[in-house]
């Protein structure tokens, strides 16, 4: 316990240490969007004739869509002209073949940030793709995977080596014109992961990505897309950190995953981008569009998250359950201190025989925040057997903050069983004064309580990322307590 | 999706034909609110599973038909049944008119009822229907129950529509008010009969002073052609208690928006509500508590049994507010569906912004338990009468809850009547 409270301690008095800035010289389109910018993003990826085509559609879908305005979340507009929609390290153009060819102060912020790739990934196993702001810049563990006939490389590249695969799948589980921010990702997005699992392959290790946002005023348009062939299995993480601003910055990623025939894929988030300052200065908007399609029978796609930055998250990752016997899964972890923002949740649609879904969420409030779960379980009436259960419990922690549950379900089959449940309370009294009387500090106790009501969606995650969330949730709820 | 615009220009002749008093001017203010919202469509988050188009259609056509209301003449056998049904101070709005006499022990027992146009009650016109309500109303009711009064026996507001080939509207407004430390039990009752279409518009307000105590039931047993639209406000002083009771078991559309407002610290409400939809129906109950003081409790529960293709919808949101700490809220909502068509949409909703509160919600949907069923099949009865049996346990814990036990019976018998014709529908 002793250590633990020494953690506190230095926890209060620690700021956002990802917050730096790295000096490299930049590539940027200057800040406004129309089809040339478009054009330009295209050309400078070499990509070809049809993904320009789709971009362009893309586009003026957008041109007619507006910002959706119904999350529970309040933030100064956002003026779409201002921003650059392109940055990438000038090195682009010679890309580095192993990492000694990195540019060694892109090596050394993710030594800053706690990274050492080449260490890091050898040791823990993890092959790492990183997006340093849009351009994917290394990639490891490549070979390994090719070996086991498992594509995972930068989505750039496959725009470029499987056009097949792209054409088929991009888009199919995200249409273009699925939401505002989707649309504005699918004209403008920088570049991404991509995965190819084929038939029968179980991944032999986990693929984890990092992004992040650099270059002030660049909004960053990530677009990810994992296709899981018949009878294969993966699991991916991504993380994220990124440097202090006082500039709100603009994040709009899509995230598409297919899951084949009995086919599972694991995605697991957790999410550090720059939550603003203790008065709601600054801080990432980050408008995310991640749904995965069981596309075929008893395939199954499990989405946790641990979401504890950014200044807005608004993000639902879905699951469509398409397939026979196919299993849905939403575990999510949202944090809130200050005057952060967070309206997230999930969707699960249930369209074949015998689906299956399970959401639990727990939203944490401190501060002046606002956490809201927000999710729909929707049976069709094809849809026989269909099974969910939900949890979503809240906590607040101070008077000032707020914690909301809104719940749809849409059930058009009799033969469906839905639960629901949700709870919003404070730390009980009584937990707090068992904890106080066996000699835990307020503190302490406050910890053990908060990591024990997220207990649930942690032991979902990697192992890795457990501790990294544990140790988050601490640093996101400094200040709140006592 | 509704886009059908309301014609403006009947509406306001319609209105201005309504005779010249206290009220005109509110009728004015609510044509001019009307005219700037609209009334309420499927893009409307509150009206997101609720299409009134249908109930528009009939507001138009009823315009245009414009005939005079009936008043209580073409159903006075009908009224005069039901009188004997339940034993209370009745008060008879017949085709939105108000008539009949207050029976004169009312007034001894402490309770005053005047109409609006001849009290100081503004009806309110702040939703588009209570606009639409007022500025269509002919009359509405207020009742104000003395302080300290306790009255012997209910209060029952018989709301009474028929239609015979032309379609028709009404409007009724009722406007209770409970004087510190009162207590008085309240039936509301809607009826309809006549073979063509009907729109009944309520708007109900109640407003409960320190300590007093209501105990409302209300009951729903429209034709099937027969809408209706209600919305009930209800504020809660210190220390005040409402047990509220809701069903509906008949009707094409219903529609019923139960606010409730606690303004007072001590606040106890209990609402609850059965909803039976059958073949054609749709039943939507939306539930808005407020606490905005603390400490306070609301506790709800709803119950939905849907067979043929139907539709029913439950919307609960609890919005604690700043500082309302010591909040305890509850909801809970289960439903049936028994047939392949039925569809419903719930939707539980929690805004909290204080923290010493104590909030859940449970939803449960799904069909008859298998393994109950095979429990009473084991144990010789036939699949028919073993879901009949489960299907009335589950409709009937909410009669449980019922606040007028001189009501109970009779409740028993229309749920039971209802139920064994949706567990019939449902067995062909």
């Amino acid at each position: 316990m002793s250590t633990e409270s020494e953690n506190i301690e230095s926890f209060v008095n620690r700021r956002y240490e990802h917050g730096f800035v790295t000096d490299i010289e930049m590539d940027t389109l200057p800040p406004g969007l129309d089809e040339n910018v478009i054009r330009a993003i295209s050309a400078r990826k070499n990509e070809p004739e049809f993904m320009l085509e789709w971009r362009l559609r893309a586009y003026q879908q957008w041109l007619q869509m507006k910002e959706p305005t119904w999350a529970h979340v309040r933030y100064t507009p956002i003026v779409y002209n201002d921003i650059s929609y392109y940055a990438a390290p000038k090195s682009d153009k010679d890309r580095p073949k192993s990492l000694d060819e990195v540019d060694p102060k892109l090596l050394e912020t993710y030594d800053k940030l706690g990274i050492p790739l080449h260490e890091r990934a050898r040791l823990a196993g993890v092959a790492v793709d990183a997006v340093f702001d849009s351009v994917s810049v290394a990639t490891t563990f490549k070979e390994k995977l090719y070996d086991a006939g498992v594509i995972f490389c930068p989505f750039s590249e496959a725009v470029e080596n499987h056009p097949e695969l792209i054409r088929k799948y991009l888009g199919s589980v995200v249409p273009q014109r699925d939401n505002f921010f989707a649309s504005l990702n699918s004209a403008v997005f920088s570049d991404g992961s991509f995965v190819y699992v084929p038939k029968g392959v179980r991944c032999p290790m986990e693929l984890s990505t990092y992004f992040r946002i650099n270059a002030a005023n660049t909004g960053q348009f990530e677009r990810t897309l994992i296709i899981a062939d018949e009878g294969s299995h993966v699991s991916y993480l991504e993380g994220c950190t990124a440097p202090m601003r006082d500039e709100n910055q603009l994040h709009a990623a899509v995230v598409e995953l297919i899951a084949l025939k009995d086919a599972e894929i694991k995605y697991s988030t957790v999410q550090n981008w720059y939550p603003g300052d203790e008065n709601g200065k600054g801080g990432i908007y980050n408008f995310v569009t991640k749904r995965g399609d069981c596309r075929g029978a008893n395939s199954k796609i499990s989405w946790t998250q641990v979401e504890t930055g950014s200044a807005i998250t608004w993000k639902y990752p879905s699951c469509i359950l398409r397939g026979d016997n196919s299993v849905g899964e939403f575990y999510s972890v949202a944090v809130t201190n200050n005057f952060q923002q967070a309206d997230t949740g999930t969707k699960m649609i249930h369209i074949g025989r015998n689906t299956r879904s399970t959401i639990v969420s727990k939203g944490i409030s401190a501060g002046h925040a606002q956490t809201t779960y927000r999710g729909l379980v929707r049976v069709m009436p094809q849809a026989h057997g269909a099974r969910n259960h939900t949890q979503c419990d809240s906590l607040l922690i101070g008077k000032d903050c707020g914690a909301h549950t809104f719940p749809y379900m849409e059930i058009r089959n009799p033969g469906a069983r839905i639960e629901h449940e949700a709870t919003t309370s404070k730390i009980s009294a009584d937990q707090l004064f068992y904890c106080r009387q066996r000699g835990i500090s307020e503190e302490d106790a406050v910890n053990l309580i908060v990591n024990g009501f997220c207990k649930e969606v942690f032991k979902e995650l990697p192992m890795e990322f457990a501790v990294e969330a544990q140790n988050l949730l601490n640093v996101s709820l400094e200040g709140a307590v006592g | 999706m509704t886009t059908a615009a309301l014609p403006m220009d009947v509406l306001r002749r319609v209105s201005t034909e309504l005779p010249n008093d206290r009220l005109t001017p509110v009728r004015e203010a609510a044509l001019a609110r009307l005219q700037e919202s609209g009334l309420p469509t499927t893009r409307q988050e509150n009206w997101k599973y609720t299409d009134l188009s249908g109930a528009i259609e009939v507001v138009e056509r009823a315009l245009e038909a414009g005939s005079d209301s009936p008043g209580a003449d073409s159903v006075q056998p009908e009224i005069d049944a039901v009188r004997n049904t339940i034993d209370a101070h009745w008060l008879v709005i017949a085709n939105g008119r108000i008539t009949g006499e207050t029976p004169p022990d009312l007034q001894a027992a402490g309770v005053e009822v005047v109409r609006f146009s001849e009290s100081s009650a503004i009806p309110s016109i702040d939703e588009p229907l209570a606009a639409l309500n007022a500025a269509l109303l002919e009359d509405g009711l207020f009742i104000r129950v003395a302080e300290g009064a306790d009255i012997d026996k209910p209060i029952a507001i018989l709301v009474i529509d028929d239609t015979d080939t032309t379609p028709r509207m009404s409007q009724v407004r009722v406007a209770i008010e409970l004087a510190p430390n009162s207590h008085a039990q309240f039936v509301e009752y809607h009826l309809s009969s006549g073979t063509a279409e009907h729109y009944s518009n309520t708007v109900i307000d109640l407003t409960l002073a320190d300590n007093a105590k209501v105990e409302y039931l209300r009951i729903q047993n429209r034709s099937l052609n027969h809408s209706q639209t209600e919305r009930m406000n209800v504020q809660l002083g210190c220390d005040s208690q409402l047990c509220h009771c809701g069903f509906d078991l008949g009707g094409k559309l219903s529609r019923n928006d139960l606010h409730i407002d606690i303004v007072g610290a001590g606040a106890n409400a209990s609402f609850n509500g059965l909803f039976l939809a059958g073949d054609g129906q749709h039943i939507d109950n939306h539930t808005r508590v407020d606490h905005r003081v603390g400490p306070a409790r609301s506790t709800q529960e709803y119950r939905g049994v849907l067979s043929g293709a139907c539709r029913g919808v439950w919307n609960g949101k609890v919005i604690v507010h700043a500082g309302a700490d010591g909040t305890d809220a509850q909801q809970t909502n289960h439903n049936l569906l028994l047939s392949e068509k039925s569809e419903i949409d719930a939707k539980p909703e929690l805004e909290i912004y204080a923290d010493d509160v104590k909030c859940s919600h449970g939803t449960t949907i799904g069909q008859l338990d298998e393994a109950a069923l095979f429990y009473l099949r084991s144990r010789g009865i036939d699949l028919q009468h073993a879901r009949q049996m489960l299907i009335h346990a589950f409709g009937t814990s909410i009669i449980s809850k019922s606040p007028l036990p001189s009501v109970a019976e009779l409740l028993r018998e229309l749920v039971e009547a209802r139920l064994n014709e949706l567990v019939a529908s449902d067995a062909k």
